[in-house]
């Protein structure tokens, strides 16, 4: 019962977010210069054809009406038509929307496999070289530019040892891992730090803890120690860092998307904003604001199975 | 295929380009090592336009796949709609048009029209039509023609200014098609040769547009196998394309090329010396070296109908001073621009337009004069405004020009201020008259001087002389009278008359006649770009 009501709640806040996200969107690219139909035509249309053009696409009305036209729209599912491409919004992002979820989904499990181990370790060393190599490299990872470290494991994984493909997303599920693995690592490397760091001190700080005593005092080994009870309440953290920073993740992928040439919903952006292709900017500001909300309506669900106190809210 | 190809330049800018360039140069050695060396025979093919010249004996090797890898992809394959690169160099390759530009690029040739009769009075033009089929297997007719060329003129059709003077489309016969024009109109036939005029199946066309986007029925070399927005095109051969090749056999040698989306600059080179991509379009000049360099790569620097330049807004003071602007062109160094910005490749222009068909030599340059740049700036009154030159952000290239520029025009006593914009927002200031000087670039659509002489400097015309707000009736009169001509020697007269005078007044700061930049494995044979910028892929063989 309570997590009929717990979705239902956050549900019915999501609406105000969705709303608010949109408007500012909406006109954040109107107030910003550039026209979409001047610079689909080049500069090579006459007066005539431009106010057609701009007729025909609505463009022409109130802002208000326009975004009050896209809001009613969107409710009954309908995201408008690409201006550059002819083709329905919901159809360009959907073509997408598979290869970029592919991409972040894997780029979550790979930072977790990496994170996890190398907490454990640093945390069981602490203040000892392994701890301090792991806290380095952490630190190093994290500093760097994603396009960077792309451009370093294209030249290392993908031209000299040719492990890899270096651009495109493959098709079928081997392939696609086999395509994905490098922009999923790419943006792993940044997200496995964040993921180390809280572990490692929440493990610190569970190691110490009562019941991690008394383990340890009834004469278990430090090993099952660390793996059964220490890893296993420091886990929450894990779980909010990676839904708090699915907003990052999203922001990540357009940069890592380009490096790699993976046609997802990030190239797609780039690509309408510099066209000034509102409808698909407005569709793609939908997308990712309904996946990062169910993303950590997800988290908190996790959280509140993991922990009754949760629950409340 | 104008100016807004920047976009391409512009879509890499997440990977700052001098680092990553840096890089990849570093890179480049370690890359040659385990990429490249299988392609020992490497062969200088500066423009390769005789593919026999490198076949077997027994006639050019057929059959394969080129992976071919662009910055750009197309958003359709509707002719009627589309005035972006990635869109125009696809259905180039797919859709066959009355007239086609020869391999020079100056002239043209018969393309599915085989013939075609001029009246006297320059009036009437009547092609007749080759036998050729559409791609599911229907003949072209006349009925075809007439609707596509229609499309071609409608208001909303990309390029219709240019079919503006045709007055009736008819068909005579099934095979006969006949043109007739408002007035004597010299580029008439170069016009029909553009993609915008491209002649498609009118049952599919009227059967469903969107539909023909994606999967377009005409009748060229190639026809779309598959089309995966955001990622690859592949174009399969057309069996029943009409053109026979070097072997006798019809075109195109290949079996199928696989066009790649890949709008990152590092990934295309690196892809192309990793040996998983056959050819790439736009290298940038400074990878050139170092593909030139690379065994078994073969760099391709092909002419094409482009003119890098610095737009000036004539309404803007004080630029509406021709000393002043006179004074930018002479303080201008642009011996160091082509050799910083371009690596050398170009050449210091003498038109205020690129070098299509009626381009005149003769018109004389105007030099490189500190000096004089200073008597000008001193005499023509300038009262130390601040003049804003414009860039696109993150376009290097640009910014390095704006700088240099800046250098000699502040020496000549002007004050300068470099201000960069996103590539939307700098064009929408643009077209809206709302900037002083930009630097960009403009390239022609057709291979006739008319298209963009007309643009650029008749001052009546919808865009203002290309935002310029240039304005002269002598100019419009000698155009007006070279459109009307079908005196190729006349026209070229009257051409090289506005060349110089527009070139003279301080037009613009033309800066290079920019060649486009490709790059192949030298088993990739016949490779051609068309001076308008796409490429002869139906010639292509991919030799291994």
């Amino acid at each position: 019962m309570w997590l009929l009501r717990f979705v239902a709640v956050r549900l019915l806040q999501a609406v105000p977010v969705l709303l608010g996200v949109t408007l500012i969107v909406f006109l954040a690219i109107h107030l910003v210069p550039g026209d979409p139909v001047q610079m689909m035509l080049q500069g090579r249309a006459t007066e005539a054809t431009l106010a057609a053009y701009r007729e025909k696409l609505g463009l022409d009305r109130p802002l208000a009406m326009q975004y009050l036209r896209f809001v009613v729209d969107a409710v009954q599912g309908d995201l408008g038509t690409s201006i550059l491409q002819r083709v329905p919004v919901a159809r360009v992002i959907g073509e997408r929307l598979g290869v970029s979820l592919a991409l972040l989904g894997f780029a979550a499990l790979l930072s977790v496999v990496l994170a996890v181990p190398l907490a454990v370790l640093a945390a069981a060393r602490r203040q000892r070289l392994a701890d301090h190599l792991i806290r380095l490299g952490g630190t190093v990872a994290f500093a760097m530019p994603s396009f960077w470290i792309g451009l370093l494991l294209i030249l290392f994984f993908g031209l000299q040892l040719r492990w890899f493909p270096i651009s495109g997303a493959g098709s079928g599920f081997a392939d696609r891992l086999h395509h994905l693995f490098l922009p999923a690592l790419t943006i792993a490397l940044f997200l496995a730090p964040l993921l180390i760091q809280s572990l490692r001190a929440a493990m610190l700080e569970v190691l110490t803890a009562e019941y991690v005593e008394v383990a340890r005092a009834k004469g278990l080994g430090e090993g099952r120690v660390l793996l059964k009870y220490v890893l296993r309440g420091a886990l929450v953290p894990v779980v909010t860092i990676l839904a708090v920073n699915i907003g990052w993740l999203v922001s990540g992928s357009v940069i890592v998307e380009s490096v790699f040439s993976v046609a997802g919903l990030g190239m797609l952006l780039v690509h309408a904003v510099s066209t000034r292709d509102y409808p698909v900017i407005q569709g793609l500001t939908v997308v990712f604001a309904v996946l990062v909300l169910a993303v950590n309506l997800l988290a908190d669900l996790a959280y509140a199975l993991i922990d009754r106190r949760a629950r409340v809210a | 295929m104008p100016m807004l190809t920047s976009l391409a330049r512009g879509r890499a800018r997440f990977a700052p380009a001098a680092v990553a360039a840096g890089f990849v140069v570093a890179a480049a050695g370690v890359v040659s090592v385990g990429g490249c060396s299988r392609e020992e025979q490497a062969k200088p093919q500066e423009s390769a336009s005789a593919p026999a010249a490198a076949a077997a004996p027994a006639g050019p090797k057929r059959g394969g796949t080129l992976v071919f890898a662009r910055p750009e992809e197309p958003q359709t394959f509707d002719p009627f709609i589309p005035n972006d690169n990635g869109s125009i160099y696809a259905i180039e390759q797919v859709c066959d048009s009355l007239v086609e530009p020869d391999t020079t690029g100056e002239g043209l040739r018969p393309g599915l029209a085989a013939s075609w009769t001029v009246s006297d009075d320059k009036l009437v033009w009547t092609f007749t039509l080759r036998d050729a089929k559409f791609t599911d297997g229907t003949a072209v007719t006349a009925d075809d023609v007439v609707f596509s060329l229609k499309k071609a003129g409608a208001e909303s059709a990309p390029l219709a200014s240019l079919y503006a003077p045709i007055k009736a489309v008819e068909a005579v016969d099934p095979k006969t098609v006949k043109v007739t024009l408002k007035q004597p109109y010299g580029p008439v036939l170069s016009a029909l040769s553009a993609y915008a005029a491209a002649v498609v199946s009118k049952a599919a066309y009227e059967k469903s547009a969107e539909a023909f986007g994606q999967m377009p029925v005409c009748s060229g070399p190639f026809k779309v196998k598959e089309y995966v927005r955001g990622t690859r095109v592949v174009l399969e051969r057309n069996a029943d394309y009409w053109e026979a090749g070097k072997d006798g056999q019809p075109l195109p040698y290949l079996d199928a090329v696989e066009m790649r989306y890949v709008p990152d600059t590092n990934a295309r080179v690196l892809g192309l010396k990793g040996g998983e991509i056959d050819a790439i379009a736009i290298v940038p000049f400074n990878e050139a070296e170092g593909i030139k360099g690379t065994p078994g790569l073969t760099l391709e620097a092909a002419p094409v109908f482009r003119l890098d330049y610095v737009y000036i807004n004539h309404k803007a003071k004080p630029l509406d001073n021709k000393d002043l602007r006179l004074a930018m062109n002479l303080a201008a160094d642009r011996e160091a621009i082509m050799k910083v910005v371009f690596f050398g490749f170009g050449e210091i222009p003498n038109s205020y337009m690129p070098k299509v068909n009626f381009h005149s030599d003769a018109v004389e340059k105007i030099p490189y004069d500190l000096e004089k740049a200073k008597a000008l700036v001193k005499s023509s009154g300038y009262k130390g405004q601040t003049i804003k030159l414009m860039v696109d952000t993150g376009n290097a290239p640009s910014r390095q020009i704006a700088t240099i520029l800046q250098q000699g025009w502040s020496e000549a006593g002007l004050k300068v201020e470099i201000v960069e914009f996103d590539v939307g927002t700098a064009f929408d200031m643009t077209s809206k008259g709302n900037y002083m000087a930009y630097v960009s670039y403009i390239t022609s659509d057709i291979n006739d001087t008319d298209e963009l002489a007309t643009l650029q400097a008749d001052g009546t015309g919808s865009s203002k002389s290309f935002f310029s707000n240039y304005r002269n009736a002598e100019v419009t009169k000698l155009l007006t009278a070279a459109r009307s001509d079908s005196d190729a020697a006349k026209r070229a007269e009257l051409y090289a008359k506005v060349q110089d005078t527009v070139y003279h007044d301080g037009y613009s700061v033309p800066l290079n006649f920019t060649p486009s930049l490709n790059a192949h494995h030298a088993y990739v044979e016949g490779w051609q770009t068309s001076k308008t910028g796409w490429w002869w892929l139906k010639d292509v063989i991919r030799n291994k």
